[in-house]
């Protein structure tokens, strides 16, 4: 029998039964979607939380544990690896350091790196240039906004109790300096390192440039940094240092750090994150396939009875087709067929309703999470609550005509035992 | 052409331990030549449609063979069975067994679907034979629409189809009025003479039985004997 008649032949017989055959389709769909959805939402949290990390600036870096500075040959060593591009050593200053400027004055942390490595890396400032000798500072981005005068700081008291007592926190950011910063001389004071307590001397360093805003609206920056050559001119400050090694990218920061491993560097990667990260997504999407499966697998009870319920009723049929000379095999077939006719629509249209409801989810969701939690909750909109990628729609329509083919079995093989006679006996 | 020999058929009837055996054919030898009418004639329950059904290999005897052309069919399987039913035979039944969702040209058309013949040639010889049984002008009709006569001439119409060398008729005239049953009759013999096509009917029905040219008479699962007689 040509496939083209078998097709034909196929739904000559669901044209026939059209409502019967549409609810299976429907039930079908129902328990598809319901699968797509469900893993989708999987799916959609995995790739926001991957994005968050990817997204971050740090993803190519490499750090280094241990609080010794790296020897010469060890830099070198990493240096040389293939795909690294600087090994930067950032040397955070013990203690805080007080700014004074004009009446204001701020409290910072200090990090002094090598300019010229720092230089080979892409440019953090958000205006100015780096220091480029012992008195010169880039400065945070927020470092005027935390230089304050006694005014500034009883307005923020004020203000942060209103807040406090309101649910809620202040972040000061209406008060500071409203000036332009840039290339304003501070007197800077250091902490003995024995004592925490500031020097009395001060030393007077320029600002010749502004650091990039940070990545996250609650984060507040007014570190100061320096170049490596304040050591030369302030001797007697203790500093811990933390390397970075920077790798070219995303894909060969593996590698990378995999080699450094053997060769018993203590090094650490987000990378590292996203492979347990993966691995949690990949439990819990199987979990929520598995719990869709199971509405499928209510589905293709229907799909059973509609398929019985067809063999019951096309007997003589069968018996006909038999008794000229139908082999049983073409008679498994054709139901077979129409079974994963019916599983193949249902997928179609779960797939079609399965987008429409994610493109809802993600639309609504957000507003509604949003509403629900508080008005101060971080922005929602970035959150992606449900991605459908094709290989989910592949997976969901091979499970679901699988199903519908496994369901439509049976009885299809009640079909080609049906006996000639018997079968002709029956009444129309 | 058809050969058959010590033919054995056992039915069981009853609960399963309890079973009765009866014996519907016993030692069943007969055969038939190219270009003959045979006719099986016997009261109910004589076992006559029983043998049809073996010939047809709708059922495997207990023992026994059934050749066909000098092939052993009765030990075919299912597949076997109905692939050769497809290229040798065509069956003609007493309530006729259209399918009632597909009209008069699709009916006839189905064996010739079931054996992969192109829709082109398909067309071409579905018209022809339907021409030859007078029912050109009712192609795209129903069954449901047709009279009793005109269903069996659809029903000898898809028997035809194939150009089988045998026709399988079990009471093909049961349903028909005695007018219509004389045009039936006369479409077999004519059949028969001039596409020389070999005719097994299995009726109860002496008149029907008169256009053969052997008649063979059951009873009680015995082939009493072959009675000749000239048409």
């Amino acid at each position: 029998m040509l496939f083209k008649d078998q097709l034909s032949f196929v739904f000559q017989h669901m044209r026939k039964n059209k409502l019967r055959v549409t609810m299976t389709v429907l039930a079908a769909m129902i328990g598809c979607a319901f699968l797509i959805v469900l893993a989708s939402v999987g799916f959609g949290l995995q790739q926001t939380i991957k994005g968050e990390i990817l997204n971050q600036e740090s993803i190519t870096e490499i750090g280094l544990w241990g609080d010794k500075a790296l020897t010469e040959d060890d830099k070198i060593f990493i240096q040389e690896i293939e795909h690294v591009n600087v090994v930067l050593t950032r040397n955070e200053i013990s203690g805080s350091i007080r700014s004074t400027f004009d009446d204001r004055d701020a409290e910072s942390i200090g990090v002094a790196v090598d300019i010229k490595d720092q230089t080979k890396l892409p440019s953090t400032l958000s205006e100015g240039r780096l220091p480029e000798n012992a008195n010169e500072i880039a400065v945070g981005y927020h470092y005027a906004m935390r230089l304050l005068n006694e005014t500034d700081q009883e307005i923020i008291s004020q203000k942060s109790k209103e807040a406090q007592e309101q649910g809620s926190w202040y972040d000061g950011s209406e008060e500071g300096y409203k000036g332009d910063i840039l290339n304003k001389q501070v007197e800077l004071q250091f902490m003995d390192p024995e004592t925490f307590e500031y020097l009395e001397q001060s030393t007077p360093f320029t600002i010749v440039g502004i650091l990039d805003e940070p990545d996250y609206e609650f984060q507040i920056d007014n570190s100061i940094l320096f170049s490596n050559d304040l050591f030369k001119a302030q001797p007697d400050l203790v500093s811990y240092p933390a390397t970075t090694i920077y790798v070219d990218t995303l894909d060969n920061v593996m590698p990378v750090l995999d080699q450094l491993k053997e060769n018993n560097y203590q090094v650490y990667s987000p990378i590292e994150q996203l492979k347990e990260l993966d691995l949690f997504f990949l439990i819990f999407k199987i979990g929520l396939i598995f719990i869709g499966t199971i509405s499928i697998l209510i589905a293709s009870i229907g799909i059973f009875n509609t398929m019985t319920m067809a063999v019951t009723e096309r007997t003589r049929e069968i018996g006909v087709l038999k008794a000229i000379g139908a082999s049983p095999s073409i008679i498994q077939r054709l139901f077979l067929m129409e079974s994963a006719f019916i599983g193949l629509l249902g997928t179609i249209l779960a797939v079609i309703v399965s987008y429409g409801l994610s493109y809802v989810i993600n639309a609504v969701l957000p507003s509604i999470v949003s509403f629900a939690l508080s008005e101060d909750t971080p922005d929602m909109a970035g959150i992606t609550f449900s991605t459908i990628p094709v290989s989910l729609v592949l997976l969901a329509g091979g499970i679901s005509i699988f199903v519908a083919v496994l369901s439509g079995w049976r009885p299809a093989r009640k079909a080609t035992k049906i006996e000639v006679i018997q079968a002709l006996r029956q009444e129309l | 052409m058809i050969e058959v020999q010590s033919l054995n058929h056992t039915f069981k009837i009853g609960k399963k331990g309890k079973e009765k055996k009866i014996e519907v054919l016993k030692n069943i030898d007969f055969h038939i030549n190219q270009g003959e009418i045979i006719a099986i004639v016997g009261k109910s329950g004589s076992g006559k449609s029983t043998l049809l059904q073996v010939v047809a290999g709708f059922m495997k005897p207990d023992t026994g063979s059934v050749k066909v052309n000098n092939t052993e069919i009765a030990k075919f399987n299912e597949k076997q069975s109905a692939a050769f039913r497809l290229d040798h035979f065509g069956f003609i039944f007493q309530n006729f067994q259209l399918l009632p969702n597909q009209n008069v040209f699709e009916n006839v058309e189905l064996p010739l679907k079931l054996k992969g013949v192109q829709p082109s040639i398909r067309k071409h010889n579905v018209e022809k034979i339907l021409e030859k049984v007078g029912l050109s002008h009712v192609a795209d009709h129903y069954p449901n629409e047709l009279s009793g006569g005109q269903q069996q001439r659809v029903s000898i119409a898809r028997a035809l189809i194939t150009n089988p060398p045998i026709i399988l008729a079990d009471e093909p005239t049961g349903s028909l009025d005695s007018q219509t049953e004389i045009e039936i009759l006369d479409l077999i013999k004519h059949l028969n003479k001039s596409a020389n096509i070999t005719f097994m009917i299995i009726t109860h029905d002496e008149e029907v039985a008169q256009i053969a040219h052997r008649k063979l008479r059951m009873h009680d699962g015995l082939l009493l004997g072959d009675v000749k007689h000239v048409i």
